[in-house]
């Protein structure tokens, strides 16, 4: 069993660019689940479904649901309960992580700390996962958290002082984005489109769409095909 | 001050310099005060460099309300009070409420854009999109496609790890 959990950003990102048709044959070739959680859900249905300008995309993430290309936690059995436990454990440590002018800054929310929760309890249950997350701050949290801190310090202009000791707990996470989702569905031709760059124009539309991916390395995965 | 100043010089450059100031302090200590100055200075900026509104009938009355407010926030900032500041902002938005017509369309156009704006800002400085989308209330749709079309993922900061080993997680994933 494998299984790919979905960050809100990674699905904004692919249904504003009418992906989601990309995403259901992606999961035909994918031996595993498609996974949201429940805050997650609640991001990209419920909340969408209430707004206006967002109501078509969010029914065309509920249908996804509803065709279990995408499945809550409960289809791993992975209890709600549980997953709010170890969020709750995971969004103190990060929120305690960062101290700029003499205050502790709350740099993640719940939504995608939900993913890190759920991929955590999902490690521990052996089963194989990665998480689909285009936001930058998780990422980077998880991956090169003193990337971050040069980050905030930059921008906020005041020193950063890093709790180091908290690292170990985001540690074990990998992280894949929309783009790569993309490079992978036109690498397994799953693609609808075939004429021109097809590639180039799926990797700049996610990245348009909030999928945190530099000019630079869309120019790198261009190389790799 | 530098507020009512630069309105009362129809300094939309130095209100949006203000704007971006407020939004460091808004990152690190997330006071819903701070998010809506920063908002509310950013949309005087963009209403006082459109001259055309200015004929409506409406826009001498909304001026000197805005301005009244202003002086009501300020007043309650040099006393501390904190409470009191936030009611003086949150005057500006009630202002707008008793406007009509396409001046009111439009003012509340120029404040919601300048939610996303400052959303984004936010974003850049670090702080997580779901986390920022709830700070300033706007949708994670509207920040995420503000934000990508911003040299925000472009940053040095925002490269991890390399790009062939992302894709080789990825492949591996789909066997």
């Amino acid at each position: 069993m494998k299984a790919i959990v979905f960050d809100a950003s990674t699905l904004i990102s692919l249904v504003m660019n009418g992906l989601l048709p990309e995403l259901r044959e992606l999961k035909k070739i994918f031996k595993g689940k498609f996974i949201i959680t429940n805050d997650v859900k609640r991001e990209v249905i419920d909340k969408p479904l209430k707004i206006k300008r967002f109501e078509l995309e969010a029914l065309k993430i509920k249908q996804l649901l509803d065709d279990k290309i995408l499945e809550l936690p409960s289809s791993v059995e992975v209890k709600d309960s549980e997953i709010l436990r170890e969020t709750n454990k995971l969004i103190l440590l990060a929120n305690e992580m960062f101290k700029g002018d003499k205050k502790d800054i709350r740099i993640i929310h719940s939504g995608e700390t939900s993913c890190l929760a759920l991929s955590k309890i999902l490690n521990e249950k052996k089963i194989e996962n990665v998480l689909a997350i285009d936001e930058r701050t998780m990422r980077i949290l998880v991956e090169k958290p003193e990337n971050l801190k040069e980050l905030l310090q930059k921008k906020l202009h005041c020193e950063i002082i890093l709790r180091k000791e908290n690292f170990v707990f985001f540690r074990g996470f990998k992280i894949i984005r929309s783009a790569e989702l993309m490079y992978v569905a036109h690498k397994k031709g799953v693609v609808r489109l075939r004429n021109g760059q097809v590639l180039d124009a799926l990797l700049w539309a996610v990245k348009f769409k909030g999928c945190s991916i530099s000019d630079e390395e869309i120019e790198e995965i261009k190389r790799i095909e | 001050m530098e507020t009512k100043a630069a309105i009362a010089n129809d300094d939309a450059t130095k209100l949006r310099e203000l704007s971006n100031h407020t939004i460091h302090t808004a990152s690190v200590h997330q006071d819903p005060s701070d998010i809506a100055v920063a908002v509310v200075v950013y949309s005087i900026s963009k209403i006082i460099e459109r001259k055309d509104y200015r004929q409506d009938p409406q826009w001498e009355k909304f001026l000197n309300n805005f301005k009244l407010c202003i002086d009501k926030s300020i007043k309650y900032a040099e006393k501390d009070d904190e409470k009191g500041f936030a009611m003086g902002i949150a005057c500006v938005r009630k202002s707008i409420n008793k406007l009509s017509g396409k001046l009111r369309v439009y003012i509340q156009d120029v404040f919601k854009r300048a939610e996303i704006n400052k959303a984004s800002r936010i974003y850049e400085h670090g702080i997580s999109m779901e986390q920022t989308a709830k700070l300033l209330g706007v949708s994670m749709f509207d920040l995420a496609n503000y934000a990508g079309q911003t040299g925000i993922a472009n940053v040095s900061e925002n490269k991890t790890i390399d790009v062939k080993t992302r894709i080789k997680t990825t492949m591996e994933m789909f066997g």
